[in-house]
């Protein structure tokens, strides 16, 4: 039984924030993100977009892996197609000489509706087969996204390995060309996804998503419509990735192949076994482990062995150690992730000074 | 025509070696129910495991060096003309000492690790869902990679051949061919070890417990048949063919982390071929062997490394459980 959750009115019952806690972090957060920008140091704000980007990102992942239970290995190719989408489409918008004011009104959505376009093609797999087969086939598609980005007859459009400059997004003659103000678009974009995708899960295709995580079948007998709730769930899923791809490419106003490779899509099913599949709070937990876990290490091996060859040359490969170690102790010691640990403690909280745990 | 018949061979000998490793990945999901994403990680140890026992071990100083090299040898080395086959013989039997100890004790401390996998991150999951096994496996590419780069340096480096490297030219309908010995060699290396084992899978008292054992895992447990034994012995004889696979291509291609990239194409080759046959899988990687060395001649090498890629979503999608392999049926 849960106590401590009172409710008197389904009103209440129906909100987002249903609890306390919910509230406070809630407005918490958003306070400190506003108040961020003007105590932060430049380290700190790089940190803070790396985590925005990575929020946006594993949300993305979330809605297909944590809610339709549809496993990707592949939603790095997505991230890529938003950062090369919306570079390519400012190019192609300054070409018709659109007023830079309006450039990213056009561009964001419009990479995002590609990713989303691109997402329903990869998910086509997902009608037919399911489970390990469907992980191959989304790593597949981000090794034919990657390769078709390097390749030398698309060079033209894609910079090939080279890859491309970004321009500053403006917003109305508001023109984002330092990081700090970059922080304020990803923070926005970042709350955005985060109560979008929340409020996704109370109506009737979010519902239907997790019939289809518990069951396909049962759903399909319920009257689900696999072949359009899973495609909708790939779509929305490659729209946030496309999203976030966007605002990594503002951000770093630099794209490289390489940065969209198999290591970002492992980080962010990392990121999401690490915070909780299926939650809302999953994503954000686990995105913070996996921005901040480098960062950690570099501390820590900094402290330990000074800054020297020696420990620039382990960093690496122990960040990769550290990121497998992660995914293998939360999936087998704590396979529902932060969020599960978070409910704990609260519940705990709650019921105290009677039950624990 | 010749040519035709080139890049045919050339395929057959790249899609043997795709077989060889796709072995491992089969093996352990007969076994087990685990669809391996780290196999390719596994070999990529294997190939750096040979490549410690076979140059870097040779090399230092407190340990014998090696090479088998009496005076007539010697003599006969000076005598026979650069890139001749008889120097390429004669370098390989100098080599043939190195090259068997390195084998075997790659084999040996790829079997070792695969007995550390399966007994503390596999064997704790029994019954889990698929998803978490799949995710195990996927940390373990993160973990194992990272392992490596602490081991040995990222600098690509060359390791001796398994079998004498002899350049064999012929003629086929009035155009040539050109073939290495040792890619030659490894192809029936390859498909002698895939041939034995899928025999002894079918002849033997360990494999007959080891298909039992996938059959029904309870029924085999109440037969007197050790399942945890059997899954050991699948990860093992992964591990072990992996390590073979591993040194073959550590030879062709140079040693190199990529080497673990190369097992998602094998993945991808599996699924084709469908997961719990031997037969298909074997059919599946000669089919995309050829097929990379056709896309080689045709759209130049760039588009090779996705061809298994593009391959296998094709065939998923026409074919869902691949070409032989059985559909799963599920009950609600």
């Amino acid at each position: 039984m849960i106590n401590g959750n009172l409710k008197a009115t389904y009103a209440a019952d129906e909100r987002i924030n249903n609890n306390a806690y919910k509230t406070a972090f809630v407005w918490g957060f958003a306070a400190l993100a506003a108040l961020f920008p003007f105590v932060a140091n430049d380290y700190l704000i790089l940190i803070a977009c790396q985590y925005g980007i990575m929020v946006v990102a594993v949300v993305g992942v979330n809605v297909l892996t944590g809610y339709t239970g549809l496993i990707s290995l592949g939603h790095g190719g997505f991230v890529a197609i938003g950062a090369y989408g919306v570079t390519i489409i400012h190019a192609g918008l300054t070409a018709l000489s659109v007023p830079a004011g309006l450039q990213p009104f056009i561009a964001i959505p419009a990479a995002m509706a590609l990713a989303a376009g691109i997402g329903l093609l990869v998910g086509l797999p997902s009608l037919r087969v399911k489970g390990v087969y469907l992980a191959v086939a989304t790593l597949s598609a981000s090794f034919i996204i990657i390769f078709l980005i390097e390749l030398d007859a698309l060079a033209p459009f894609t910079g090939g390995k080279n890859g491309l400059t970004t321009a500053d997004p403006s917003f109305f003659g508001w023109v984002l060309d330092t990081q700090r103000e970059v922080y304020a678009l990803i923070a926005a974009c970042a709350f955005a996804t985060v109560l979008l995708v929340q409020n996704l899960f109370r109506t009737r295709v979010g519902r239907a998503f997790i019939a289809i995580r518990e069951r396909d079948y049962s759903a399909e007998i319920l009257g689900v419509s696999l072949l359009r709730y899973k495609l909708t769930s790939f779509a929305i899923s490659a729209a946030c990735c496309g999203l976030a791809g966007a605002l990594f490419a503002y951000f770093y106003a630099r794209v490289l192949p390489e940065q969209f490779e198999l290591l970002l899509s492992l980080q962010l099913v990392a990121a999401l076994v690490v915070g909780g599949m299926g939650r809302t709070m999953g994503p954000v937990f686990g995105a913070l482990v996996i921005v901040l876990a480098p960062e950690f290490l570099k501390l820590t091996l900094g402290a330990l062995m000074g800054s020297t060859v020696e420990a620039a040359q382990i960093r690496a490969p122990l960040q990769e150690i550290f990121f497998g170690a992660l995914i293998i102790g939360f999936i087998m010691f704590e396979p529902l992730g932060i969020a599960q640990i978070s409910d704990r403690v609260f519940r705990a909280l709650n019921r105290w000074p009677f039950a624990r745990g | 025509m010749g040519q035709v018949f080139q890049f045919a061979i050339n395929g057959l000998m790249s899609g043997a070696i795709y077989a060889l490793i796709a072995l491992g990945i089969v093996a352990v999901y007969k076994a087990t129910r685990v669809v391996n994403f780290a196999h390719g990680y596994v070999i990529m140890m294997g190939a750096y495991f040979y490549y410690t026992f076979a140059v870097l071990l040779p090399a230092s100083d407190w340990f014998p060096d090696l090479t088998y090299a009496p005076d007539w040898l010697a003599t006969a080395k000076a005598e026979a003309p650069m890139f001749s086959p008889a120097a390429a013989y004669l370098s390989w039997l100098e080599n043939l000492p190195r090259i068997a100890f390195g084998l075997i004790a790659a084999i040996i401390a790829a079997s070792l690790l695969a007995r550390v996998i399966e007994r503390f991150f596999m064997r704790p999951l029994l019954g889990q869902s698929q998803f978490a096994m799949i995710m195990i496996t996927v940390g373990l590419i993160s973990v194992l990679s990272g392992v490596k780069s602490m081991i040995w340096t990222g600098d690509a480096a060359s390791v001796p051949y398994l079998a004498p490297n002899p350049a064999i030219r012929f003629e086929v309908f009035g155009s040539p061919v050109f073939i290495f010995g040792a890619n030659l060699a490894s192809m029936v290396i390859a498909i002698a070890i895939f041939g034995a084992i899928v025999l002894w899978l079918r002849r033997s008292a360990a494999g007959v417990a080891m298909r039992a054992a996938s059959e029904d895992q309870s029924t085999a447990y109440s037969m007197g048949i050790s399942v945890p034994q059997v899954f050991a012995r699948a990860w093992v004889l992964a591990a072990a063919t992996g390590a073979v696979a591993g040194a073959i291509l550590a030879a062709r291609d140079g040693i190199s982390p990529s080497l673990g990239l190369f097992g998602f194409s094998v993945l991808a080759i599996v699924l084709m071929g469908g997961l719990d046959s031997f037969v298909g899988v074997f059919i599946a990687a000669m089919c995309v062997g050829v097929l990379e060395a056709l896309v080689q001649w045709q759209l130049g090498g760039d588009w090779v490394e996705v061809t298994p890629y593009i391959a296998v979503l094709i065939v998923i999608l026409i074919r869902p459980h691949g070409l032989m392999g059985s559909e799963e049926v599920e009950r609600i």
